[in-house]
């Protein structure tokens, strides 16, 4: 559900930055985060999001810079004042409690009334459905209702914002499909500002509005989904959010572009220079070579097949094409083309799926 | 504990190995049983006789006391000090702490001989000698590191976590403390007090210096019995000591499991 220009400005970073003694883990940092959205902080480990997470809960304190919720200052704000909901990636359930307990605990740390305390923690535990599980410990719980519990002791204070902290990462791959579903729509339902870090891009991609790819405590880029996948703004993003190939090639001084020993077209401005060329596997035609260049302002790549690996739901053709591999991705079906290693094969793009970037080595 | 499969010649040697260590504490057992005016093994004839000796013997049940009242009020003080110095020793950064932590560990290592002197020069002086203040301060000098040892490993294995978890739903550092770190801490604790409790009831060589005809306790006690005479008084005794300390460790056991809180 993208979420329309004119909404309001929830949560706030400005000028954030972050040292461990010496490290400097973040430089600069500036988000803004709309109500009732819920965005990804995406990168590999060590580039900043739980830091960034821990830092609007209050775990951790900037060096310099605000954190702003609903326009008000809470940098100096002590944790237990912050009203943030944060689920952790151990869960942190209070062994010694029930689930119940677990659940009410934020409520009496409110000064909310007996009986709401009841009722509203009965609430939240059949919103999670463990209603028949309140009088559970932590370690009679599986993973995934352990999870839950976490989730439903979040949620019950109703805070300003929702911190989830890789929650699904302890799951076997099955329940984390369903719970991706669960935790995004009662996101939805109770309509709460949400920040989500996770190093799976299929999480990002999935559960959230929008999505930010941090690198070494710097944001690569802040988008919708959409835009993060479609136009990934620097290699590094195209590289970590989905699958890519990725050539080394060159834009001459005419502004030609060329890799893999043949010419290119990209539809996007380029500067003359060494360049990487990104292309998705899903994106690339296959088919018998037919000896013949194809027709058309696509690109068109000879190749001879050098392995097929089938994953299942896809399968993969490895090509060598002038002195590099090209990795081609299609949708199993029950009749597949005869296709063989040592076959000469034609590859096809389209010039809008040819990403060009100024070479990164890193 | 995990449970592996052992070969014969190991288990051979392994039960060889416990019946070496454990041969004396067995043979108390029967001697204790004993008719005879000496200390012999094996005893001439059965009786109870040396049981209802040592219910008789009011030497021996006020030191018995003067142990338990001592080795409860130690543990008490020990965990009440222990809690607090460990929970800031892993919660707290502060320039020194591995020193202070050594410093406050360091009785253990040094020989209790060495302390029991030391002790007696320095309680001299204050008039803590034959007193329970002063068996308190003492015992506290042997006791305090075990409480504290044990107590900081279990605080520094414990999930922060929970405790983080805490602070965000609204608990004040002071609530966090009572209501989740020290809950949560409540094995440790139990290990902590049932050692110090074993310690204490079972310390001689400081004891030794500080104790006199007004206050004894019951391992001096017995230990100035043996002195005198060898009858098997002293075995029935040790019986009672044997088997309040399985007691403790049962219930230590029932409670958290053995494995869990001494072994970590």
């Amino acid at each position: 559900m993208p979420v329309s220009q004119s909404a309001e400005e929830h949560l706030k970073l400005d000028g954030i930055s972050v040292s461990f003694g010496a490290v400097n883990v973040i430089p600069s940092l500036d988000l803004s985060v709309c109500k009732g959205e819920m965005v990804a902080l995406l990168g590999p480990s060590g580039c900043g999001k739980t830091t960034t997470l821990r830092m609007i809960a209050g775990l951790i304190s900037p060096s310099s810079g605000r954190i702003l919720v609903g326009g008000r200052n809470i940098t100096r704000l002590p944790i237990h004042d912050r009203d943030m909901g944060m689920v952790f990636q151990s869960y942190a359930l209070f062994p010694h409690m029930d689930v119940l307990r677990n659940v009410q605990f934020g409520l009496q740390m409110r000064n909310v009334s007996k009986q709401d305390i009841e009722q509203r923690s009965k609430e939240a535990l059949e919103l999670v459905q463990l209603g028949q599980l309140a009088q559970r410990k932590p370690k009679e719980l599986s993973g995934g209702q352990q999870q839950r519990v976490a989730l439903a002791r979040a949620l019950v204070i109703q805070p300003s914002i929702l911190l989830l902290d890789e929650p699904l990462s302890n799951l076997d791959a099955k329940l984390r499909d369903e719970m991706r579903l669960q935790i995004r729509a009662l996101q939805q339902q109770s309509g709460i500002t949400a920040v989500f870090v996770t190093h799976d891009q299929v999480e990002a991609l999935s559960m959230c509005d929008r999505v930010v790819v941090m690198r070494n405590g710097r944001i690569e880029q802040f988008g919708t989904p959409t835009e993060i996948y479609e136009r990934p703004a620097t290699a590094f993003v195209a590289n970590f959010v989905g699958r890519t190939n990725r050539l080394k090639g060159t834009v001459g001084s005419d502004g030609r572009l060329s890799a893999a020993g043949q010419p290119l077209r990209a539809t996007a401005k380029l500067l003359p220079g060494p360049v990487d060329v990104l292309v998705r596997p899903h994106r690339i035609a296959l088919k018998p070579s037919n000896g013949l260049a194809a027709a058309g302002d696509g690109n068109v790549v000879e190749g001879t097949m050098s392995g097929i690996i089938f994953i299942g739901d896809l399968v993969q053709y490895i090509v060598r094409a002038g002195g590099a591999e090209i990795v081609v991705e299609e949708a199993t079906r029950r009749e597949r083309p005869s296709l063989g290693v040592g076959d000469k094969v034609q590859l096809t793009w389209s010039p809008d799926d040819t990403l060009v970037y100024p070479d990164d080595d890193k | 504990m995990e449970i592996h499969k052992t070969s014969w010649p190991m288990r051979v040697l392994v039960f060889a190995l416990f019946l070496y260590l454990l041969a004396p504490v067995i043979l108390v057992f029967p001697i204790s049983f004993s008719g005879d005016q000496v200390l012999r093994f094996p005893p001439t004839f059965w009786s109870t006789r040396w049981y209802a000796a040592l219910f008789q013997n009011t030497k021996m049940l006020n030191a018995f006391w003067t142990s338990v009242v001592l080795a409860a009020v130690v543990t008490a003080l020990s965990i009440a000090i222990a809690v607090p110095a460990a929970w800031a020793m892993t919660r707290l950064k502060f320039a020194g702490k591995d020193v202070l932590f050594n410093l406050f560990t360091a009785p253990l290592l040094l020989p209790t001989i060495v302390l029991g002197l030391a002790i007696l020069i320095v309680f001299a002086s204050f008039g803590l000698l034959a007193t329970m203040q002063g068996l308190v301060f003492a015992h506290l000098v042997v006791t305090l590191p075990y409480a504290l040892r044990v107590l900081a490993v279990a605080l520094s294995t414990q999930d922060q976590a929970c405790e983080e978890a805490a602070r965000t739903l609204g608990a004040k550092p002071l609530t966090v403390f009572f209501r989740v770190t020290l809950p949560m801490l409540m094995p440790g604790i139990v290990a902590a007090a049932a050692l110090c409790f074993l310690v204490s009831f079972d310390e001689v060589v400081i004891t030794l210096f500080l104790t006199g005809p007004r206050i004894s306790t019951l391992p001096v006690e017995l230990y100035n019995y043996v002195y005198n005479q060898a009858d098997p008084l002293v075995a029935a005794a040790s019986v009672l000591m044997i088997l309040l300390t399985l007691g403790i460790i049962m219930i230590v056991e029932r409670a958290m499991g053995l494995g869990k809180t001494f072994v970590k």
